[in-house]
């Protein structure tokens, strides 16, 4: 470690601080940053051991995070930085008829507004392109974007906002993905069926696997739609050079999807877009995608500046991807001393307007529905369902949250009608080294009995039945 | 009355994506005095990848965390990867680093053997040096190495992989197949209090126990379990989307959607499971996700414990508790013979 200086020269301000220009940075004060800040981490071991691997190393950015120094979207400013704000529905299923911008355009402060028959190719989405940047015509859901405005201020931009008119046609909505699974129902991407994904594990024979058992256990299970609420929203600047390639700093989990859908959606060649992943203030699944960006790419063409776009939390609420609702129907045949023998699900996923991340979350969760037991039948079928609701998608966890409440709150009310102890129970059926899953793969580094005991010894787990 | 509860919950969870290929490619660069870069194109979202990264980069190259400086997410500079998603940046994007860094260090044994007058092959780099394995005494340092390799021989040690878990498609009728290359599991188990007058529950301890293969740091895989459980007791007890008739949410909000904060936090106690994949980087699979898994099962089986209603629709809210602790008590009156 080397000394630090007592009192920081100009030339660490200038390069600490990454002024743009060093001439500016010299003319400054010695004291604008806190004279006691080392360059040096405060506890530097863990990070200076080899191996490295183990060690509790301290995070690089932890010292800009705990001095409030870190970078974040909302702390970037450009020369002639426009802001946008977005225009949602409010209107959960219904055609746009007639958008009228004129009195926002005509606003002092007002540079630029968007609607979606502006923008090259207005859809977007990992497994089916089935979402709009800003829809065009018909709107699946309140949050949907229906046009964006660009203004000197926020403020400006918020009003500007107020200002645009929009006419709608209603049209029929569905909310509950029980009704909308229905033939009768109305289809919210038409001719497609509102069921738009599914997903079957089988293996062995769930018939003969009840038929076996001692006794048969069902249970019905729901979850409800979360947020992720990171702490840093959806946010992100789009400004182009003057040979016409595309910048964009973006708060997203995933750059190398993130310019293809960009480039794809714009229509641009890929090398002439950069994506900029900034620190990230939570994702969570919530920001594995697009969103506002291609919106401000063209708004920032028209203006003719960049712009920024920061989602206002009601934004993050109503217009972001959310965690599935899960309606989960259970049959299990046991064995009376707690074996498993057969175990039958049924999972309908409420997957909102848009599909984003839905096939994932269906996927994982039909695979993992039947728990980490060794279960020689078993038949897991799960399907994902439009509704006129916030479009649902990745979220930590896609899916398996929902499906292990389902599956231990069931195996605790098996141990209990059984008179076993709920620790007990797992121990007999939990998966071991080599152990065939439901779809067939043999599993490796499995631990899953040994993380049961490490628990229930640091918990101080008594057996009792 | 407050009556305490204990509930189990274990889970499995797999790492990377379900079959579809999800690659990361990495490019791990040498500097002339030993210390080295590395470029991913993964993105840092709090919860300190770029960390576990640079110790994976330091573990193959034999020098210390703070030697690596990792340069991430952008995508002029950083070679392709999926990103920070399935919980596969450690195990993913950790083997692409590895590889990479293998690939750079092969060139400073190439560079280093005639220094140590010995085969390539009989090298290994650690604590900062090549030296000579099971004579470790004839060595030098990493900084010597690859300045002279860069400066001496034009070949400056850089090294580029890729990696992509192996998986087999799923057969489309029965669902046959190796979806995954591997699988995190874990147990919590809760412990709440449940007044039986209002339907509160706190929570007053959680334990978890959790494996991650090789904790590359366990200070971070706790910090992943304790924000895991947070949001777990979220979606237990407190968060719900709510919509009116007309299909808007009417609590878009955090005065009306509720979440956990510092005062609902229990007591964590975080058990790391010793294990080892082969197929991760030094052993290490991931616990970004899994982390919040078992949370909301073994808090509903803690209420069931205490006091005796199973609760099968989530968010377990006080009005959903007390409602069926009455219909309970209800219910036993009934039987009670006239």
């Amino acid at each position: 470690m080397t000394d630090e200086p007592k009192t920081l020269t100009r030339e660490r301000i200038a390069v600490g601080d990454m002024w743009r220009y060093a001439d500016d940075a010299r003319s400054l004060p010695a004291a604008v940053p806190p004279k006691t800040l080392p360059s040096e981490p405060l506890v530097p071991q863990p990070g200076q051991q080899t191996l490295a691997v183990g060690q509790r190393v301290t995070r690089p950015d932890s010292r800009n995070h705990g001095l409030g120094r870190t970078k974040y979207i909302d702390d970037l400013a450009f020369p002639g930085m426009l802001f946008a704000k977005f225009k949602r529905a409010g209107i959960a299923s219904a055609r746009i008829m007639r958008i009228d911008t004129s009195a926002a355009e005509a606003m002092p402060g007002v540079m630029a507004v968007l609607t979606g028959n502006e923008i090259p190719v207005n859809s977007f989405g990992p497994t089916f392109q089935d979402q709009p940047v800003l829809a065009d015509p018909i709107v699946r859901h309140a949050g949907d974007g229906v046009a964006a405005v660009a203004a000197v201020t926020e403020q400006i931009a918020a009003e500007a906002v107020e200002k645009i008119t929009v006419d709608y046609e209603p049209l029929p909505a569905v909310f509950d993905p029980l009704e909308a699974m229905r033939d009768d129902a109305y289809k919210i991407h038409a001719p497609n069926s509102n069921i738009y994904a599914s997903k079957v594990v089988r293996r062995g024979d769930v018939d003969k696997g009840f038929a076996q058992s001692d006794q048969i256990f069902e249970g019905r299970f729901t979850t409800q739609m979360v947020e992720h609420v990171p702490l840093e929203p959806h946010a992100a600047i789009a400004e182009w050079d003057a040979n016409g390639r595309l910048t964009v700093w973006a708060t997203i989990g995933r750059i190398t999807l993130a310019r293809a859908d960009l480039a794809r959606t714009l229509k641009l060649p890929m090398n002439r877009v950069r994506l900029i992943g900034t620190f990230v203030g939570g994702n969570f699944g919530g920001k594995n995608e697009i969103s506002q960006e291609p919106a401000l790419a063209l708004l920032s063409k028209k203006a003719g500046r960049p712009v920024k776009g920061v989602f206002t939390r009601n934004d993050e609420f109503i217009s972001s991807t959310t965690r599935h609702p899960f309606i989960m129907e259970y049959k299990t045949g046991v064995t009376k001393d707690g074996r498993i023998l057969a175990r039958s699900v049924r999972l309908i996923l409420d997957g909102g307007a848009y599909c984003s991340w839905s096939a994932t979350t269906l996927g994982k969760a039909c695979i993992l529905a039947s728990g980490p037991y060794k279960i020689d039948n078993v038949h897991s079928e799960a399907h994902v369902i439009y509704t006129n609701k916030t479009m649902t998608g990745a979220m930590r966890g896609f899916g398996a949250p929902q499906v292990c409440f389902a599956y231990e709150s069931h195996m605790d009310d098996i141990a209990k009608a059984l008179g076993i102890d709920p620790l007990e129970i797992r121990l007999r059926n939990v998966f071991d080294e080599g152990t065939s899953s439901p779809t067939g793969q043999v599993l490796h580094s499995v631990v899953v009995r040994e993380s049961l005991r490490n628990a229930a010894d640091r918990f101080g787990w008594e057996t009792r039945s | 009355m407050k009556r305490r509860g204990r509930g189990i919950a274990c889970m499995w969870y797999p790492i990377g994506f379900t079959v579809d290929a999800n690659p990361s490619a990495a490019v791990v660069k040498v500097n002339e005095d030993g210390t080295a870069t590395v470029l991913t194109g993964t993105v840092e979202t709090g919860q300190g990848s770029l960390t576990v990264l640079g110790q994976i980069a330091a573990e193959a190259l034999g020098i210390a965390a703070d030697d690596v400086h990792v340069v991430s997410a952008d995508t002029d500079v950083t070679p392709m990867d999926t990103g920070a998603i399935a919980s596969r940046t450690t195990y993913v994007t950790g083997n692409a680093i590895r590889l990479a860094a293998e690939n750079a260090k092969a060139i400073l044994f190439e560079t280093a053997g005639p220094m140590l007058q010995v085969m390539p092959s009989q090298l290994e780099a650690r604590d900062r040096k090549i030296q000579v394995k099971g004579f470790p005494q004839r060595s030098v340092s990493i900084g010597e190495v690859a300045k002279r390799a860069q400066v001496g021989l034009g070949r400056p040690p850089i090294g580029s992989a890729s990696w992509n878990p192996p998986t087999v498609a799923m057969d489309p009728e029965t669902g046959q197949g190796k979806p995954f290359s591997t699988y995190v599991y874990a147990t919590q188990i809760a412990e709440v209090e449940v007044d039986d007058e209002t339907g509160e529950v706190d929570v007053l301890r959680i334990v978890a126990s959790h494996d991650c293969g090789t904790p590359i740091n366990p200070m971070l895989v706790e910090g992943q379990v304790e924000g895991g459980i947070s949001m777990g007791i979220g979606f237990a007890l407190q968060e719900e989307m709510l919509f009116n008739a007309q299909g808007c949410q009417i609590n878009p909000n955090l005065t009306n959607y509720i979440m956990p904060t510092s005062l609902d936090m229990p007591e964590i106690v975080v058990d790391i499971v010793e294990n080892y994949d082969p197929t991760g980087p030094f052993g290490a699979k991931g616990v970004g996700e899994p982390s919040l898994v078992p949370t909301a099962a073994a808090i509903l089986n803690a209420i069931h414990d205490a006091v005796g209603v199973r609760i099968t629709s989530l968010p377990a809210t006080s009005e959903k508790i007390l409602t069926a602790i009455k219909a309970k008590r209800a219910g036993e009156r009934k039987q009670v013979p006239a």
